[in-house]
């Protein structure tokens, strides 16, 4: 077991370099300038150009930069959003929003997804399946994208329930959660669909399997053979969904942070993209990947403890 | 000549005269030919298909809106870049619907000095249709209206634009139908591409085993692991914005997923008896991957491809969203959706066209694959 989770940290530490590597190269071979502010002197920027040792062969600079990261955790300064500020810390200072609406959307669609694919395998064929089922499909197909739009508009705007942007400056609590409502359920739509069908389709599968008909035969009610061995069952595979799930939200995070302008880590990739900000652009991108990495191991990990056929099957 | 082929016969018997011996059979057993017509896997398939009301409604609807994507932008008389400053962000106005009130090229203005309402230059003969509301705000008469804005921009009365125009003046319904062209386009394009690497390599993978499939495997593997948000934005700011660019971003971990299905089938049919016939009578490689093995996994890939076009589709958007999109003023519906995000509140048709299109074809291609998936569900055949 030590040597399965060894093995899953030392890969992904490798596909985390690959990425650091990677992103370095492909961004600062860009041939766009570092600095395109004409209002810096030429000395200055000649002196900042020293600092950040971009007179170097890149080869040279790569070394800076892995030797930055590994030794001091210093992934460089802005040069375009906030100029002179260490990238770290302009990134630190933007999780909060981005993990709420994540976490938030995380924690609602688990168990609403699970409760919707269950209702509609245990009525399978009847009016609440159908709904169920359509819904589903609606929100698989339809981006969470055109879901923010749609309750910013109806929401915000014909019917004024929730304001139409995130507050950053909420007075309460409350008014900055309500600002919140609308861009965690068009992240947390998505997730719910994907869980629910994943269910319904395992749990209808394991109702008609031959273990439920052998607990019906040793006695147990419907009621007992569904919760503890359909239901336990079926849950455990929905693991796999869940990785997919979070870097499904991240991503969407992406752009309902940008339609709701809120201040995270989303818009402000966007904003350094655009801006062509690189030490920020590439710090984002390792921030953006150490969350999908870390949160595809943890759940690969803890999948290999749920089901130890994963753990041996594993290896070679 | 009763014994055709002495070569391989004990000496003893080899012998023994033709005359010595007698058939012991004398009328031959054939099972009865078939009449009825040979029902294969794939016929078997699309007769369920076509069996299934809602896979079929979402392939007409998917036809229509290609035919649509392709004739539209062609036949509105107005180009994807004619720009008309005057008549920017106009309302939609419908021919037929415009009698009933719903799509009649009018607006509302608040806040307008009732004294400005005389003046010609600014409101055309005949744009003020009715006064709304009229009341004082610091002793100055003001008053709500309702005008046709058309008229109201100077736009002549034969103008109709059915979805509106957009802040540069361009016709939306040319800009839309010509977007949903692009981005069928990219999505096609990149889910073919994915298909066709994935292919080759998952059965390279697969045929081959062994050191071959370690390596192929793990390097798939590793390029997996890379979160797909990070790459897909490294790889356009590699490329810079443009349709290849797009195809190219969508293309670098895509194709993994096909490459693994390839792969697993591979594994699956390659120790069947008949292609150890096949190998044994001496047909080559190649010959086997493409003509004995491959046929087996086209049933999960199409499916799989059907799955993965709404996915590009939406990817692409994502893409236009987030500033990458391609370059202006081609359009495409993820740029046309972001552009109308700007103007959401002020002018809710920019976005609602747009989003109603994508959402339709989103929904059309799920379903069309849910039910390609059940129609070639091997464990189905022959069911209704």
């Amino acid at each position: 077991m030590i040597k399965y989770i060894i093995g899953r940290i030392g890969a992904m530490l490798l596909t985390l370099f690959l990425v650091m590597t990677l992103s370095f190269w492909v961004i600062r071979l860009m041939p766009m300038s570092i600095f395109e502010n004409p209002e810096v002197p030429p000395e200055v920027q000649q002196k900042l150009e020293d600092r950040m040792h971009l007179h170097e062969p890149m080869a040279v600079q790569y070394y800076y930069f892995i030797h930055g990261i590994v030794t001091k955790g210093d992934f460089g300064t802005s040069v375009k959003i906030r100029p002179g500020l260490d990238v770290f810390d302009i990134i630190k200072e933007r999780i909060p929003p981005t993990m709420l609406l994540n976490f938030f959307s995380l924690l609602i669609s688990i168990p609403v997804g699970i409760i919707a694919g269950t209702v509609a395998a245990l009525k399978r064929n009847r009016w609440q399946d159908t709904i169920i089922s359509f819904l589903i499909v609606i929100f698989i197909s339809v981006p969470s994208f055109v879901f923010a739009s749609l309750m910013q508009y109806c929401f915000t705007f014909a019917w004024p329930l929730f304001p139409t942007l995130y507050n950053a400056q909420a007075p309460t609590v409350w008014v900055a959660f309500s600002s919140m409502v609308l861009p965690i359920i068009a992240l947390s739509l998505n997730p719910i669909a994907t869980i629910a069908r994943y269910l319904r389709g395992e749990l209808i599968e394991t109702l008609s399997s031959e273990y439920m008909l052998l607990a019906r035969t040793k006695g147990l009610t419907q009621r007992e053979a569904t919760w503890n061995h359909a239901f336990r069952n079926s849950l455990v595979p929905i693991a796999n969904t869940i990785i997919p799930l979070i870097t499904g939200i991240m991503g969407g995070s992406l752009v309902i942070e940008k339609i709701f302008a809120v201040p995270g880590e989303g818009g402000l990739l966007v904003d350094s993209i655009l801006a062509g900000d690189h030490f920020l652009t590439v710090a984002l991108l390792i921030f953006y990947s150490v969350i999908s990495l870390v949160s595809i191991c943890v759940i690969d990990i803890s999948y290999g403890i749920i089901d130890p056929r994963i753990r041996i099957g594993g290896g070679k | 000549m009763i014994i055709e082929d002495r070569n391989h016969l004990p000496q003893e018997m080899n012998d023994i005269p033709d005359a010595k011996l007698a058939l012991a059979q004398t009328d031959y057993t054939t099972d009865e030919r078939f009449t009825t017509e040979p029902i294969g896997f794939y016929k078997d398939a699309f007769r369920r298909l076509r069996a299934n009301r809602v896979s079929m409604i979402s392939l007409c609807t998917i036809l229509v809106i290609v035919v649509l994507a392709l004739v539209v932008p062609n036949i509105t008389g107005y180009s994807y870049t004619e720009q008309n400053v005057k008549q920017k962000n106009l309302p939609p106005k419908i021919p037929i619907l415009e009698n009933w009130g719903i799509a009649d090229g009018t607006r509302t203005l608040t806040n307008i000095k009732k004294s400005s309402l005389d003046d010609a230059k600014r409101f055309p003969e005949g744009s003020v249709l009715s006064i709304i509301n009229e009341y004082t705000v610091r002793k100055t008469e003001v008053v709500d209206i309702k005008v046709d804005y058309y008229a109201y921009c100077g736009a002549p009365e034969t103008e109709y634009h059915w979805f509106g125009t957009d802040y540069l003046g361009r016709d939306i319904l040319t800009r839309l139908f010509r977007g949903a062209r692009i981005s069928l386009m990219i999505a096609v394009i990149s889910v073919v591409t994915n298909l066709i690497i994935g292919v080759i390599y998952g059965s390279i993978a697969g045929y081959y085993g062994g050191k071959v499939d370690l390596f192929l495997t793990h390097l798939a593997e590793v390029l997996d692991g890379l979160p797909y948000i990070v790459v897909t934005i490294l790889f356009m700011i590699l490329l810079g914005s443009g349709m290849l660019s797009i195809i190219l971003a969508l293309t670098v971990t895509g194709w993994i997923g096909t490459a693994r299905l390839t792969r697993a089938q591979f594994y699956r049919y390659k120790g069947r008896e008949y292609v150890l016939a096949a190998r044994t009578l001496g047909v080559p490689d190649r010959k086997l991957i493409f003509r004995h093995i491959l046929p087996n996994t086209i049933g999960p890939l199409i499916t799989r491809a059907m799955i993965a076009v709404p996915g590009a589709i939406f990817s692409e958007s994502f893409l236009a969203y987030i500033g990458l999109g391609i370059k202006p003023p081609e359009p495409s519906i993820g740029i046309l959706l972001s552009v109308g995000q700007e103007v959401l509140l002020q002018y809710p048709y920019q976005t609602l066209f747009p989003a109603i299109l994508i959402s339709v074809l989103m929904i059309a291609f799920n379903m069309l694959s849910n039910g390609l998936r059940d129609a070639m569900d091997p464990s189905r055949r022959g069911e209704a």
